[in-house]
């Protein structure tokens, strides 16, 4: 197999895309992807769709995949690190839904998304520990992932409050892509969580960082929260986007050679509310595809 | 144990978000055999807050337990299931990629009762796990069980009168003042699940159950078929009994 630097080049440019998740449309004034990609397609070049197996698709993910519009698998439900979670009922039901949504890659945070054994009332996430030690089965997991499906894999970077561990998450992630051998999916408002928590300026880390390896960015909105004097970044996908997120998507822009997709994650906000969110990301990266042109 | 697992690592920080004791444990000078000194090192670093900044974690997880656990629930009081996540059955199915509801049932053991006891197979029945065993098991989407008489109309009293959102009933009340019976009468029943998880619940022949019971996660058939025959069958009907049985389902070759 060619390497990642090699493979990168046949990996389509999808451009903007916008995240959902099964039920999301459930609340009200929840956004509408298809009525997005109708009313501004240069902000909804793609969708990616966060899957858990055992819920498989809802109506929204369907009619999308059913007009051949592009796709990204956002998984939900494995922790990479863990072979037993590589059972082959659940790789069954990932290759059927990767069937349907024809993605053009899979990616997900590579984090701790249950404890135990994947099952009712499990579910979390947690960001991986930050050691070494860890590197290794992240790696062997991710690899496991792209031969059973066939396509890349891209570990994204989980949020947090607590995190375990003394190497800097961008080191880490850094070391993984290495040793699997693969491309990155960069939250940018995860990493400002990060930063944060760590108590480092917003491009901390950035110098030495794969940039060549990351072929996604997200965007969300967040919010500063307070518990007994710790601030901590709630990830609530909102539409205000702080100041250190934006400062890191800019810089991540400018560095990442290989960009292909950013996501700007705020499935349940109206579409009036987050168009110009869309506007102020797509002016971060003007080369992002035919249709900026 | 010098080695530092990352996966312990996790599962013990899962424990510190769902159980302030265990994190103060973690924390204080006391033993942790389940960690190793490096281990436990990089868990003392988290600062107590950060672990504190989802105040619905746990009640999340008891709200799952309690969908699958309602009249124990009720009988016991909500208390009693949140517990459980301050227990070392709870860690045990955190370090060892364990079921909440599975390692639930066993800790619950017999203070529900019979009702407990039904609840606890209708997990086991829900989440099949294929026999490790030689020659016939009973199927693993099959819960076989004698319980207290009466154990069953117990329970489906106790769920009718907690309605559609059991969870919403348990939040606001009080354990139950009914006992679940205790007689020395059994209630043989059997639990079956099907593939979308809906859960068949009913009386069974009490020697069907106990052939079902010793089958358990596999045994030779010579030892099921002496089995039934010791249970009531004639010696030359054991072979076609084991075998019906497996046409229907009840055994599967492991």
């Amino acid at each position: 197999m060619p390497d990642f630097l090699a493979r990168v080049r046949a990996l389509p440019r999808l451009g903007l895309g916008v995240s959902t998740e099964y039920g999301a449309r459930r609340q009200d004034g929840a956004l509408d992807p298809l009525e997005l990609r109708r009313r501004r397609p240069d902000c909804a070049g793609f969708l990616e769709v966060g899957v858990e197996v055992v819920k498989g698709l809802d109506a929204d993910a369907r009619a999308w995949a059913a007009g051949g519009l592009p796709t990204t698998y956002h998984f939900l439900d494995i922790n990479l690190d863990n072979p037993d979670d590589f059972d082959p009922p659940w790789l069954e039901g990932v290759r059927t839904i990767a069937a349907e949504l024809r993605p053009a890659w899979l990616c997900g945070d590579a984090g701790l998304w249950h404890l135990g054994r994947r099952d009712r009332g499990h579910m979390l996430l947690l960001p991986p520990v930050l050691v070494d030690e860890a590197v290794a089965p992240l790696a062997d997991g991710l690899i496991a992932l792209r031969e059973a499906t066939g396509l890349e894999v891209l570990p994204e970077n989980p949020p947090g409050a607590a995190f375990v561990g003394e190497l800097h998450l961008l080191d880490f992630f850094a070391r993984v892509a290495e040793r699997a051998d693969t491309g990155l999916l960069l939250d940018c408002a995860h990493l400002a969580m990060f930063q944060r928590a760590r108590g480092h300026a917003p491009l901390t880390g950035f110098d030495g960082f794969p940039w060549d390896r990351v072929v996604e960015l997200h965007v969300a909105g967040g919010r500063v929260q307070d518990t007994a004097g710790l601030a901590w970044v709630e990830d609530d996908h909102g539409t205000d986007v702080l100041p250190d997120t934006w400062e890191i998507a800019a810089e991540a822009v400018a560095r990442a050679v290989n960009l292909r997709a950013i996501v700007v994650e705020c499935e349940r906000n109206p579409i009036d509310a987050v168009l110009p969110l869309f506007d102020r990301v797509a002016a971060l990266w003007p080369g992002r595809g035919p249709e900026a042109a | 144990m010098s080695r530092l697992d990352p996966r312990r690592v996790q599962a013990a920080l899962v424990c510190m978000h769902l159980d302030p004791a265990y994190a103060a444990a973690v924390r204080g000078p006391g033993p942790l055999p389940e960690l190793a000194d490096r281990e436990r090192e990089l868990l003392r670093a988290v600062d107590p807050r950060a672990l504190a900044v989802d105040p619905y974690r746990r009640a999340r997880a008891v709200h799952a337990l309690l969908e699958e656990y309602p009249a124990t629930a009720a009988l016991l009081g909500v208390p009693a299931v949140d517990a459980f996540f301050s227990s070392a059955a709870f860690r045990t199915c955190a370090f060892e990629h364990g079921s909440m509801a599975l390692s639930f049932g066993t800790w619950l053991d017999d203070h529900a009762g019979g009702p407990g006891r039904i609840e606890a197979a209708i997990a086991r029945a829900r989440r099949p796990r294929a026999g490790a065993g030689e020659g016939l098991a009973c199927n693993p989407c099959v819960a076989p069980l004698l319980v207290p008489a009466g154990s069953l109309a117990f329970l489906e009293r106790v769920r009718a009168r907690l309605g559609p959102d059991p969870a919403a009933a348990l939040a606001n009340a009080r354990p139950s003042r009914e006992r679940p019976p205790r007689g020395r009468d059994r209630e043989p029943l059997l639990v079956e699940a099907g593939p979308g998880g809906e859960v068949s619940l009913g009386t069974a022949s009490e020697p069907l159950v106990r052939l079902l019971l010793l089958a358990g996660d596999g045994r030779p058939h010579a030892a099921l078929a002496a089995e039934a025959v010791r249970l009531g069958a004639e010696p030359h009907e054991a072979d076609e009994l084991l075998a019906g049985l497996v046409a229907d389902g009840l055994l599967v070759a492991c």
